[in-house]
């Protein structure tokens, strides 16, 4: 087996930015998505995008300024012109795309790709296109420079455009902070929020370095294309805000047990406050303190009644929960998320659907969308076995269909709301690679 | 190694949660005698031994090694709760089914200097076969039949007394009246 170092020296110089940057609180943001009708518009527009892309070590103060982060699909490497031996040594999920996988995501019904919005799950979105600032001014600033690498582009199309934005209060549309949990990546010099948890190996996460196994990731070919790249898996999902606040309504007698049943399905209150610290009321100043509100462990709980098993954060990252199973090593199965709000919010107590898209964009990064992404979405948050309730899915984001239950245990008798129904629909979404600036350079200068 | 089956991984056959792992391995020229002996070492092993319920992974079923065609060949067969292909690189990077296999699996021809975790997945990978007909008696993850198991434990302990008669008459309870009798 391969020694793996203590130590690695990242090339942070060549690695986007925007792969491993924390980022400002609040914030706001633009998604586009483009698509290259010409081989050599499509080259150019990357040639005039390498100088707008930031690298280099991620700043102390997230606040600092505004960046763009670009990625491309595998219809969109095609349409680069990157030759078929190199196409063929990317992951088979990004080959494949995400709406060929949403049967195994568990995107059916009404979150099936028959239903996307355009033009999302197309082989037309080729290149994606992030910018986020801490504020407006800062924002249209930075999307003006991407706005000039396309201009007299006719062979380049803008095909999407979502903004996005996170609230002072870090808060999403369900009404709880997010974002909270994070893995610290080695050799980054950033520092995790679960003080607990060691430091993951930066080949988890960017390309070109040893990984939890040990050994490389996959990457792909010529290693000046895949070496500081990362894969990210973004997903529009769309928030039933409405109907969840009804049904807690529905099942609660009371607005302090509507409270405590939204943080039974969450893992945590509406403040961020984990239920592993505090499980009798939300505690607002645990939930704001960045020292204390992500550092707690399953290990006395392993029964659910402070945090349940079923619970959407401890799903998602169930810490030392399995380590008795002798089965799961939650290090190969770590994520950093970028999620984001979009559409506006429904106002406080508003129990009526207002018609208005909102939700969030969902973003992953990571060197192994299979085991990462794939694995957390369908082996924890899609499906109940890991945690001996097959028949139950995440209460909040798992694809629940109606008949859904959620357990949670208490004494003397263990609550099972029933019947739970879906509060997340999948509006679309997309597998990228986010090349390193060499690879940028690389993709800019072919000449197939 | 089978390899007429293949290189490439297949999902094997699940019923309900569970699903199937065969491997099908040739022991190495000479190797039978030192396997047997890894194997009657293993089964001495806490969780292994006769009577004991409490292997290293708690979320197979059963495990079985199985020598034949005169300890030329190995199978190992388990029942996995899950789809066993998600979960490889987890065993093979948590320790106690890397020290289990790499003990069995050091008399296989094939094991030997593998390079990465990759190699040893594509190695287990190489000796997988997918059941040509599987069955099960029960539905239950291992964890909800350890849960049942508790549970109806608990029950005949109240059956026990006396008085169970008496409080099971309660009309919430009528389902556990109807599997008092016997």
């Amino acid at each position: 087996m391969v020694a793996v170092a203590d130590t690695v020296s990242l090339e942070l110089d060549d690695i986007q930015s925007g792969a491993l940057h924390e980022r400002p609180s609040p914030y706001v943001g633009t998604y586009v998505l483009l698509r290259i009708d010409d081989r050599a518009s499509g080259r150019e527009l990357v040639r005039r995008l390498h100088p707008v892309v930031d690298s280099g070590r991620p700043s102390a103060d997230p606040a600092r300024d505004a960046w763009v982060t670009v990625a491309f699909t595998y219809q969109g490497l095609k349409a680069l012109g990157v030759p078929r031996d190199s196409l063929e040594s990317f992951a088979p999920e990004f080959r494949e795309g995400m709406a060929a996988r949403a049967a195994e995501l568990g995107d059916v019904g009404e979150s099936s790709p028959a239903n996307w919005e355009t033009p999302l799950g197309s082989p037309d979105v080729h290149v994606a296109l992030a910018a986020l600032s801490p504020d407006a001014p800062r924002l249209e600033a930075v999307v003006e420079r991407a706005r000039r690498a396309r201009q007299e582009l006719p062979g380049v199309e803008v095909i999407w455009r979502q903004d996005c934005y996170q609230l002072p209060t870090g808060r999403t549309s369900f009404g709880f902070k997010d974002g909270i949990g994070q893995p610290a990546v080695e050799g980054t010099g950033i520092s995790g929020s679960n003080p607990g948890e060691p430091p993951i190996k930066a080949g988890e996460f960017i390309l070109g370095y040893p990984d939890e196994t040990g050994s490389l990731p996959p990457m792909p070919t010529p290693g000046v294309l895949g070496r500081n790249g990362t894969y990210i898996v973004f997903r529009k999902l769309h928030t039933r805000v409405a109907a969840y606040r009804r049904y807690l309504r529905e099942k609660a007698a009371t607005r302090e047990e509507e409270a405590l049943l939204g943080a039974k399905m969450v893992g945590r209150w509406q403040s961020g406050a984990p239920l592993a610290l505090c499980s009798e009321s939300d505690d607002p100043e645990l939930g704001a303190d960045p020292h204390r509100n992500n550092d707690f462990v399953y290990r006395d709980d392993l029964r659910g009644f402070k945090c349940p098993a079923g619970a959407h954060a401890r799903r998602a990252n169930p810490r030392d929960a399995l380590d008795e199973d002798g089965s799961v090593n939650v290090r190969l199965h770590r994520m950093i998320r970028r999620g984001t709000s979009y559409g506006p919010m429904l106002p406080e107590g508003v129990l009526e659907d207002d018609g208005a898209d909102r939700g969030i964009i969902f973003v992953f990064a990571g060197a192994h969308p299979k085991r990462q992404f794939e694995f957390v979405k369908t082996q924890w948050l899609n499906d109940g076995i890991f945690i001996g309730a097959p028949a139950e899915k995440d209460p909040l984001v798992g694809p629940n269909d109606g008949s859904g239950k959620f357990t949670i245990p208490q004494r003397p008798v263990r609550r099972r709301l029933q019947n739970v129904p879906p509060f997340v629909v999948t509006r679309g979404g997309e597998y990228c690679f986010v090349p390193g600036l060499r690879a940028l350079r690389w993709l800019a200068e072919l000449e197939t | 190694m089978a390899a007429s089956e293949t290189t490439t991984a297949r999902p094997g056959v699940s019923v309900g949660p569970t699903s199937e792992f065969s491997l099908f391995f040739h022991v190495k020229p000479g190797h039978g005698d030192d396997l047997r002996e890894a194997l009657r070492t293993l089964q001495n092993h806490p969780g292994y031994r006769p009577g004991e319920y409490g292997m290293a992974v708690a979320t197979i079923h059963e495990a079985r090694f199985v020598l034949f065609d005169d300890d030329t060949r190995l199978l190992f067969a388990t029942s996995f709760d899950g789809p066993w292909d998600s979960y490889m690189e987890d065993f093979f990077t948590s320790g106690p089914t890397l020290a289990l296999f790499d003990a069995v699996f050091q008399h296989v021809e094939g094991y030997e200097g593998l390079p990465d975790v990759a190699a040893v997945k594509a190695f287990v990978l190489s000796a997988q076969a997918t059941a040509a007909a599987y069955a099960r008696n029960y539905g239950g993850t291992v964890k909800e039949i350890r849960k049942a198991e508790r549970v109806n434990k608990a029950f005949q302990r109240v059956l026990d007394d006396p008085a169970a008669g008496e409080g099971l008459q309660h009309p919430a309870l009528k389902p556990l009246l109807d599997e008092a009798s016997d």
